[in-house]
């Protein structure tokens, strides 16, 4: 008999609308407080353009928070009402609270009813992983198969991202080296990666334009793509620019995607980045 | 101090004194050499870097007694090629290493043997440059070399041969505005190559027994295996008297029926130490340290006309250097860095923490007014564990010597990425702390360090010290000039004006970051309110204003 799996995943992952409602992915927001308010990362409570445009001159600056673990609760019981299996794949434990919401959240369904992944990504990263998983969890009915596409889409992946500006990295406090070294020193682009959930310095470069043929030369090493999301935080311009220079190497499943603003509130405006999968992950 | 040389046979000590009087005609000459810097900024050294480096090279033989010419020439050359400062200097010390090597197990030599070794010195010279320009020292000196050569076909008299080479290499030296249009265009010589011809004037004159001015020459401090960073004082040393160092006085007194061993001798009834006494019945150079510096003038007032007056205080430089020392020590206590490390240059502390900060191992002070040595990047080599080492010297002045400095080590792997500005530098250490940071290993990270030296244009303002007309610019003496990739672009009356017209030349409306490193005598204030006025005038670039703290340059720019 086969099985019924339902995906669930949270607001980090960057999913765009068309894609949850193809595969009817279940996304439990994530938040951002400011104001002395908190705005549910849905899409709907917050007006990213503006949020990013508002971003540099806030008063206070923002701050992000996971689901709390009620919500997650919530929602996961609310899915598996009507799925055989339940398979959340979330933001990184080292970067997040997201995932000890998920699991907390979870603790009170069955076992062998719910796996729950760190996906050790962010962005785009995490969103290839959850549309591989939805589409092999759709065409094999096997949480065995879906659960090992996953793994091998990680060993495949990367995601990299220009930052515009240090500053709103340095301010997060997440990433240990954003605020010593060269860059306390000169003023840097660097390009992040994410590696098995850390944000690491993939390059320091002085201007964004160099950052960014940087950027292309890291998608041109990545050898024969299955997928390639252009990420951005209010840079669509910039995003246009980089797919149409890129267009000799790009797969068929490509796709521009805004950052949304729990992850752009470390980031800052005008970063540009990709989240690819090489076409490797099959094999 | 004349010498009879016999005339046919040279050994290990007349060569001694000829290259003992090659030094101190030199040293005598420096500053004229220095004043012919033909370039608008006033880097005038180059005499200074030719007398560091033969003193450097006559410190090998100073208390050596050797018969054996061959072994002699083989020190001098070891000491010029550690002592190596600048480009003339590094030349010098490779003509030298070639007579060497022309030299190699001669007891002694003849006009044959030297027409050999200056061939061999020629060849050595010219490999040392992967381009060599004529209208320089290497110039000069092949025309010295071929005479001997020729002359050496027919006539076996030593002085014959060396007057021969100098009348030639002078001669040659007149020739080098012809070819050499930046020369022609300031209307001087070129520098490095009167200073050659200064050196083979000085071993002409021993021999025909004119005075040249000899001075004891001091051993520059023993290697401690610490680099000494900052000239020839040695302040591991103890005072000789008790009441401290005292005072370094010097002078020449002209007058009659002077005695040489009589001053010598009141001077040492003054109590006075180190004291070196030289010269003739009609001049004489006196040098001595004293605790009343008054008490030898006044002798020296009494035989004769004084000149050349020098009177310094050597507890407070003693004490200075000390405090100086200290304050050293505390800047340059570097993380020690695993893998390949980069041993760069840079004046000012500023720029010394930009570079640090970028995960230099070592930063030898200098730049454009100190050009460290081939030992002082030898030292910088030792004092650091890492076998893999990549040399960044930050000034076209100093890119040879650092290579010499790669040729020189033994036992590790020293490549050199020639940068030839500050901001070219910048570039290339966030090359490497990239390449590092992804475990590069030597030849990767040098090759990415070298691509990036061309990711920044590099602006430097600065004085003129001379008047002149150079890649289509006029400028007076004293005049604010701006150089853009080390070619003149801009003059003017304010820093204003000069910067903003050179950032025109760059075409900074383009650029995407420009970066002020303000000099040591410029206040934060006036290089933020310079950076507001680069915003309006070229748009909405990103301005960056960082202390550099360089001397010389009121402003170094970086434009990316």
């Amino acid at each position: 008999m086969p099985t019924k799996i339902k995906i669930v995943a949270d607001s980090v992952a960057d999913l765009p609308q068309d894609i949850i409602d193809r595969y009817d992915i279940a996304v439990v927001p994530c938040f951002v407080n400011y104001d002395g308010q908190s705005f549910a990362d849905d899409g709907k409570e917050l007006d990213r353009e503006m949020y990013y445009k508002n971003l540099p001159t806030m008063s206070t600056h923002p701050t992000t928070a996971a689901p709390p673990p009620a919500l997650a609760e919530e929602i996961l019981n609310r899915h598996m009402e009507g799925a055989d299996h339940l398979i959340a794949i979330v933001t990184p434990a080292k970067l997040s609270a997201t995932y000890n919401s998920f699991r907390v959240g979870g603790s009170g369904l069955p076992a062998n009813r719910y796996t729950l992944i760190d996906s050790g990504n962010l962005s785009m990263g995490m969103g290839w992983q959850i549309v591989i998983a939805a589409e092999t969890a759709a065409a094999t009915n096997s949480v065995e198969a879906t659960l090992d596409a996953v793994q091998r889409v990680r060993k495949n992946q990367k995601l990299y991202c220009a930052l515009a500006t240090m500053e709103f990295l340095r301010r997060s406090g997440r990433v240990g080296w954003a605020a010593a070294g060269i860059g306390a020193l000169l003023q840097i682009k660097p390009i992040v990666e994410v590696v098995e959930g850390e944000v690491k310095a993939a390059a320091r470069i002085r201007t964004f334009g160099k950052a960014v043929e940087k950027l292309q030369e890291f998608v041109r090493e990545q050898g024969k793509l299955d997928k390639l999301a252009i990420v951005h935080t209010n840079n669509e311009d910039g995003a246009r620019e980089m797919r149409e220079t890129l267009k000799d190497v790009l797969p068929k499943d490509v796709m521009i995607v805004r950052v949304g603003p729990t992850l752009g509130t470390h980031i800052g405006p005008g970063g540009l980045g990709f989240a690819s999968v090489s076409a490797q992950w099959k094999a | 101090m004349v010498l009879e040389v016999s005339r046919r046979v040279c050994d290990g000590h007349k060569f001694k004194y000829l290259v003992h009087a090659g030094l101190a005609w030199l040293e005598h000459n420096k500053e004229r050499v220095n004043q012919l810097n033909v370039y608008p900024v006033p880097d005038g050294d180059t005499g200074t870097n030719m007398w560091h480096t033969f003193r450097r090279a006559y410190s090998e033989i100073a208390e050596v007694e050797e018969a054996h010419v061959g072994k002699v020439a083989e020190l001098v050359a070891k000491g010029a090629l550690r002592g190596a400062r600048g480009n003339s200097g590094t030349i010098l010390s490779e003509i030298f290493r070639g007579l060497a090597r022309g030299l190699k197990d001669r007891e002694v030599f003849d006009a044959r043997t030297l027409a050999y070794a200056c061939k061999i010195a020629i060849e050595t010279a010219y490999q040392a440059l992967e381009k060599p320009v004529e209208g320089t020292i290497l110039t000069v000196a092949r025309a010295a070399g071929e005479a001997a050569i020729r002359i050496a076909q027919e006539e076996n008299d030593l002085q014959v041969v060396l007057e021969v080479m100098l009348a030639t290499a002078q001669d040659a030296l007149r020739r080098t505005p012809d070819q050499l249009e930046i020369l022609r265009k300031a209307g001087v010589v070129d520098s490095g190559g009167q200073g050659l011809v200064y050196i083979i004037e000085g071993m002409v004159r021993l021999l025909q027994g004119e005075p040249v001015m000899m001075f004891e020459m001091e051993r520059e401090p023993a290697n401690t295996g610490q680099p000494h960073l900052d000239g020839t004082w040695d302040d591991m040393l103890e005072p000789e008297s008790e009441e401290g160092y005292g005072y370094d006085v010097q002078f020449l007194i002209k007058g009659e029926n002077l005695s040489v061993q009589q001053i010598r001798k009141d001077l040492e009834d003054m109590q006075g130490w180190s004291i070196v006494v030289i010269g003739d019945e009609n001049l004489v150079k006196v040098h001595v340290h004293l605790s009343d510096p008054g008490v030898a003038l006044t002798y020296g007032v009494k035989l004769g006309q004084l000149d050349d007056l020098v009177v310094e205080n050597m507890q407070l430089q003693y004490e200075a250097q000390i405090a100086k020392r200290v304050r050293k020590e505390e800047e340059e206590a570097f993380p020690e860095v695993e893998g390949v490390a980069v041993i760069t240059v840079a004046a000012g502390d500023g720029l010394k923490r930009v570079m640090r900060g970028s995960g230099a191992a070592y930063v030898i002070s200098g730049g454009q007014t100190m050009n460290p040595s081939a030992e002082d990047f030898l030292n910088a080599i030792n004092s650091i564990s890492n076998t893999d080492i990549v040399l960044l010297p930050n000034n076209s002045n100093i890119i040879l010597t650092a290579k010499q400095a790669a040729k020189l080590v033994e036992g590790k792997r020293v490549t050199v990425v020639p940068s030839r500005t500050l901001p070219q530098g910048i570039s290339a250490m966030l090359a490497y702390y990239n390449a590092h940071e992804m475990g590069a290993d030597l030849d990767e990270i040098t090759r990415d360090m070298t691509d990036a030296l061309n990711n920044a244009r590099t602006i430097e303002i600065t004085t003129s010290t001379r008047a002149i007309t150079l890649d289509g610019v006029t400028v007076a003496e004293g005049q604010i000039i701006g150089l853009l990739d080390d070619k003149l672009a801009a003059s003017g009356e304010t820093l204003e004006e000069v910067v903003e017209n050179t950032l025109e030349v760059a075409g900074a409306e383009d650029a995407e970051l420009i970066t002020l490193y303000f000099g040591w005598d410029v206040r934060e204030q006036q290089a933020n309110k310079m950076a507001e006025a680069i915003r309006e005038r070229f748009g909405t670039h990103e301005v960056q204003v960082m202390r550099g703290g360089q001397p010389l340059y009121p402003y170094i720019i970086s434009v990316e």
